[in-house]
């Protein structure tokens, strides 16, 4: 108990004296059905600001010249919106979430209490059902052993979903 | 029905993973642990040995998410190409539920034997034209309902089970058609916690053949018009 009243009062202090790390929070975000425990993120006016390295660790996303990007997908910063996704106070460059979720299309679910946020499909991911090809995933069986539905190609496949529910 | 051309995947849509999927998986394993499973579940396990097509844990309900799918079980047909050639529908391979569902797996079963045998000259494949109508992405409110249970999946497995829940409704709310959604959230902590029941539920919406629409197969005079996706 004595431990946890000396953080707290730690904690205020260095609140008080730091003003300008008053608004972060320790922060959840879910990206690709993946938890990441984020040590400080900026939550302003409902938008949620991550570091760029947080950002690399959460999605594997980098900001670049030519835009957001991840492998060989790659998502432009519209030219006269750039502050509305990238603030810089040095050393640290953050990231606005929230407002690439909106350009990418992507739903977001937010639980203010517990600082969590979930990122779901992107509209690329949701488009591609109405391709008609059949949208690839990789997932385990009993033994942990991964399986890409991809790999199967060349065979005719039934892909049935049940539950133990 | 063992074909060199032909792989049954089915994926277990289930938070819990492992631990709740396995035991119907590989019933002798766990019934140790589970000592509940259906005698007669224990019974086939025997008979049959291990289950000889693939079968993979779905913790994140990923393959609902990306196909769209609203309820258990769902089928999809995909060609050597990788292509949809028969979309969601419920696929029934066997005849344990028909007690509720009044419906017989004989006629989808010999539906897709007819594809695995002649491709996509069978008649069950459906015309691109066809899938182009009744295959569609999601809305927006179909997105954001996945992203909140997606959120009240996260807060469970993280402990806090209370907070699961209001995102679970609020899940259900944006997407009522997904039986999933309800599902796995009564599973997951009670039915008590949404005020309603699995059977009321269904009642609601006329029986259980309205929750387990017929497939829509040529010749089949049952075939009812396909649900959109």
């Amino acid at each position: 108990m004595k431990a946890n009243v000396c953080s707290g009062l730690l904690l205020i202090l260095l609140l008080t004296v730091v003003p300008s790390t008053a608004n972060e929070l320790r922060t959840t975000i879910v990206y690709d059905d993946t938890a990441t425990d984020l040590a400080a993120a900026r939550e302003d006016g409902g938008q949620l600001w991550i570091t760029t390295a947080d950002l690399k660790r959460a999605t594997r996303f980098e900001v670049k010249p030519q835009g957001v990007c991840r492998d060989e997908l790659c998502f432009p910063l519209p030219k006269a919106r750039q502050q509305e996704f990238i603030r810089k106070t040095p050393p640290v460059t953050w990231f606005n979430m929230t407002a690439f979720a909106a350009l990418v299309h992507q739903s977001v679910a937010h639980d203010a209490a517990m600082s969590t946020w979930y990122f779901g499909l992107r509209s690329d991911q949701r488009q591609q059902l109405s391709s008609l090809q059949a949208p690839d995933f990789t997932l385990p069986d009993l033994q942990g052993e991964l399986h890409r539905l991809s790999d199967f190609r060349g065979k005719k496949i039934l892909l049935v979903t049940w539950a133990s529910w | 029905m063992k074909d060199k051309n032909f792989e049954i995947i089915s994926v277990a849509q289930d938070t819990g993973g492992a631990k709740d999927a396995g035991p119907w998986i590989d019933p002798l394993k766990y019934v140790s642990v589970k000592p509940d499973l259906p005698p007669a579940t224990i019974e086939t396990a025997k008979k049959i040995g291990p289950l000889s097509y693939t079968v993979l844990i779905d913790e994140k309900h990923l393959v609902s998410k990306l196909y769209n799918m609203v309820n258990v079980p769902t089928g999809v047909w995909i060609n050597e190409q990788g292509r949809i050639v028969r979309p969601n529908e419920v696929a029934f391979v066997d005849d344990r539920f028909k007690n509720f569902t009044g419906m017989d797996s004989e006629p989808y079963l010999n539906a897709l034997k007819d594809w695995v045998q002649k491709g996509d000259k069978s008649a069950y494949v459906m015309s691109e034209d066809h899938l182009q109508k009744i295959v569609t992405a999601q809305s927006p409110s179909i997105a954001l309902a996945a992203a909140e249970f997606g959120l009240g999946e996260q807060l469970y497995k993280s402990g806090h089970h209370t907070e699961a829940i209001a995102h679970f409704k609020e899940a259900q709310r944006l997407n009522p058609k997904s039986w999933n959604y309800k599902r796995q959230a009564y599973a997951l902590t009670s039915e008590k916690d949404y005020g309603t029941t699995f059977r009321d539920e269904v009642q609601k919406i006329g029986g259980s053949k309205v929750y387990y629409p017929p497939p829509e197969l040529p010749g089949s005079e049952k075939s009812a018009p396909s649900p959109k996706l």
